[in-house]
């Protein structure tokens, strides 16, 4: 069923973007589908706004079981969490589910030093922005601290050599991996190990979350994760995990588990299945252009749960181990491996269905400068235009891109350019996605078919390339 | 060649001495003089990571009066040089190693045999590192390793040594965790 326009959930103020006059869904012709109409079988969830006070009781349930009698009054616990789980649907659940995880440890083990460590990637604003929007001090006083990947590090050994985790997630006598199940950036991971991934990353000093993009393969890099996480130093601090579960429709609870390697294959069955869907389905769009408007980096914000930076990839099976890239970058190096370099002066960075992008507002710091370089690349508004001109990790964009006064001018351009009138936008949706009518009958005219070969062929292929057997694990 | 159009500019009045802009510094062009930070701006590649840490909201990032290129030319360096180096690194040349600058690993290996000793010099040099730096560094430590040079990591951690990669991986844990495609991806990123 096609709808009108749904509210996108609200943005965080920050200093890294200006507000934009006009979100994308107030746009003439903006429709939405919702994503159970699309796949039925995707588990509803709680949008903004809904559910506060039942993740409380999910993470008090999640927790129940959970032995914490190693934790005693003395001790110091650092509840470790990332910038990303504050943006999913407004960020007022993963901030409940924290509060929590604190009211519940403290309960139960007398301990008060329990602290909260916010990592962001780039620097401390993005962190710092965080801990005053969402009033953390008022629960963890002055023990909440931000993190970012140029902080001081500490050397962990692992099995493969030395690597540097950020020491001020590790100056506690235990930690608590408290996180989300949302698969972002899943073209770099390849949901291999979802629930460890942020030791590699969120956790890690930039050195080492460098050495799991330049100098391991994309899907070996998951290993980096694993041998920082089953490192003796982390899983002598390591307390367990506590993540709220995402589908594409909402947020539908917590769960949190001692043992990560469960808690993460249960996971990733859910994550294949459910994601698997809307990337597929978003495979096959045959053109759009792709209006950015969210508070994020350009790349994270989401449409019906999966962010830019999977459409950007999706003419890869980014699930799909037997391909061994799923990103342009490592694409082009496997070509220059195989002496394919007639194909690689062919090769675009871009999924060719991905005809134009306008950036309404989205936040710089990630390279994405090969997008003006293959497609029509719009930047609505002046300081807008500004920011991305002052950005050291796209210093081509402004040079390629065009510019706008007024979204509707920069979405006319677009479609002008492209000559497609197919629209997605990516204004962090779950549980619906904002799109142009035309686009709309698309996906929901494709959808079944999708959801069939993911039921039926991909997903069993999947789940037995991640070592888990399809029969058990989807029948139950 | 990349082309810095900013400048980082320091609010003295502002300025508490804190030094967490000279550490994060990829180029070293911030050092303190009198409890101050000074910008060098022969070195500044306006990578904006003073701007993003200033606790004190100290950092201006102003356009420059002129545009400063940075960036080496592989071929005032003997071609065969480069690529023994880059295939010593298991990099291929034209591999571009930073996703910001879009920087060749040839670039930054015709810097490193040029002499330049340490990551500062190859940001000041290239500019990589300027952007993201999440990319880039590993691949930059790699080529250093493999050109023998013995790097000494600051005294604050502004970087740490590691150049770790796939081909440091012992076998047998290539063999232990065969769902990893660590061999798989080897073979696939240089060959």
């Amino acid at each position: 069923m096609i709808l009108p326009a749904e509210k996108p959930s609200d943005i965080m103020p920050s200093s890294n973007c200006p507000t934009a006059d006009m979100r994308a869904a107030d746009l003439i012709g903006t429709v939405s589908v919702k994503t159970k109409d699309l796949f039925p079988e995707i588990k509803q969830g709680y949008l903004q706004g809904e559910g506060i006070s039942e993740i409380r009781e999910a993470t008090e349930k999640a927790l129940a079981d959970i032995q914490m009698d190693s934790i005693n009054q003395n001790h110091t616990v650092n509840i470790l969490c990332s910038e990303h789980g504050f943006y999913l649907l407004g960020g007022e659940h993963y901030c409940e589910m924290l509060k929590t995880i604190k009211d519940v440890v403290q309960q139960r083990t007398g301990c008060k030093k329990i602290r909260l460590r916010v990592a962001a990637g780039m620097g401390s604003r993005e962190s710092n922005e965080v801990i005053r929007h969402f009033r953390l001090t008022e629960t963890f006083g002055k023990r909440v601290r931000s993190m970012n990947a140029f902080d001081k590090g500490i050397p962990i050994e692992t099995e493969i050599g030395t690597l540097y985790g950020l020491a001020g997630a590790y100056d506690a006598d235990w930690i608590i991996h408290a996180f989300h199940d949302e698969p972002r950036d899943l073209y770099f991971y390849r949901m291999i190990d979802r629930a460890i991934k942020a030791f590699a990353m969120s956790y890690a000093r930039f050195e080492t979350r460098s050495v799991y993009h330049g100098n391991f393969g994309n899907r070996s890099g998951a290993f980096i994760q694993r041998a920082i996480f089953d490192s003796p130093f982390v899983q002598k601090k390591f307390a367990f995990g506590c993540f709220l579960r995402m589908t594409p429709s909402g947020i539908t609870g917590v769960d949190a588990d001692s043992d990560l390697y469960r808690l993460g294959k249960d996971m990733t069955v859910d994550l294949l299945r459910d994601y698997g869907k809307i990337l597929q389905l978003f495979s096959k769009i045959e053109e759009c252009t792709a209006v950015l408007d969210g508070g994020r980096y350009a790349y994270y914000l989401h449409a019906g749960g999966i962010v830019f930076g999977a459409l950007e990839n999706a003419e890869y099976d980014a699930f799909d181990l037997s391909q061994p890239a799923a990103l342009a970058y490592y694409d082009l190096i496997g070509k220059l491996s195989r002496g394919e370099t007639e194909a690689m002066d062919n090769i675009m960075f871009v999924n060719p269905a991905l005809k134009a992008v306008v950036i309404n507002q989205a936040w710089p710091g990630i390279p994405m400068s090969d997008l003006p370089m293959f497609i029509p690349t719009i930047v609505v508004g002046e300081k807008q235009a500004d920011m991305w001109q002052m950005d050291a990790a796209n210093p081509s964009m402004m040079d390629l891109a065009q510019k706008a006064e007024t979204l509707e001018e920069a979405v006319t351009l677009a479609k002008q350019l492209s000559g497609t009138d197919k629209v997605l936008i990516f204004d962090g949706s779950f549980g619906y996605i904002n799109l142009s009518t035309s686009l709309a009958e698309e996906l929901l005219q494709k959808a079944p078919a999708i959801n069939q070969k993911v039921n039926e062929e991909l997903l069993p292929l999947w789940l037995r390339q991640r070592g888990i057997d399809p029969d058990i694990a989807v029948m139950g | 060649m990349k082309s810095v159009n900013f400048l980082s500019q320091i609010d003295e009045i502002k300025c508490t001495g804190c030094k967490k802009c000279e550490t994060i510094c990829p180029s070293a062009a911030i050092c303190m003089s009198d409890n101050k930070a000074q910008v060098d701006e022969g070195k500044c590649v306006a990578c904006t990571k003073c701007w993003n840490i200033c606790p004190e909201e100290a950092v201006t990032m102003l356009p420059r009066k002129e545009e400063m290129m940075v960036g080496v030319e592989p071929e005032e360096v003997n071609s065969e040089e480069i690529e023994s180096l880059c295939a010593k690194a298991h990099l291929y040349p034209d591999q571009f190693i930073c996703a910001c600058t879009l920087t060749p690993a040839k670039e930054v290996a015709a810097a490193i045999i040029k002499g330049a000793k340490s990551p500062e010099e190859i940001t000041a040099l290239t500019g990589v590192r300027s952007g993201c730096a999440i990319y880039c560094m590993a691949p930059v430590l790699r080529l250093f390793k493999a050109h023998g040079v013995s790097l000494h990591p600051p005294d604050n951690h502004r970087w740490y040594n590691v150049s770790l990669s796939l081909w440091d991986v012992p076998e047998e844990v290539v063999q232990k965790y065969p769902n990893y495609y660590l061999r798989e991806d080897k073979k696939e990123l240089y060959k």
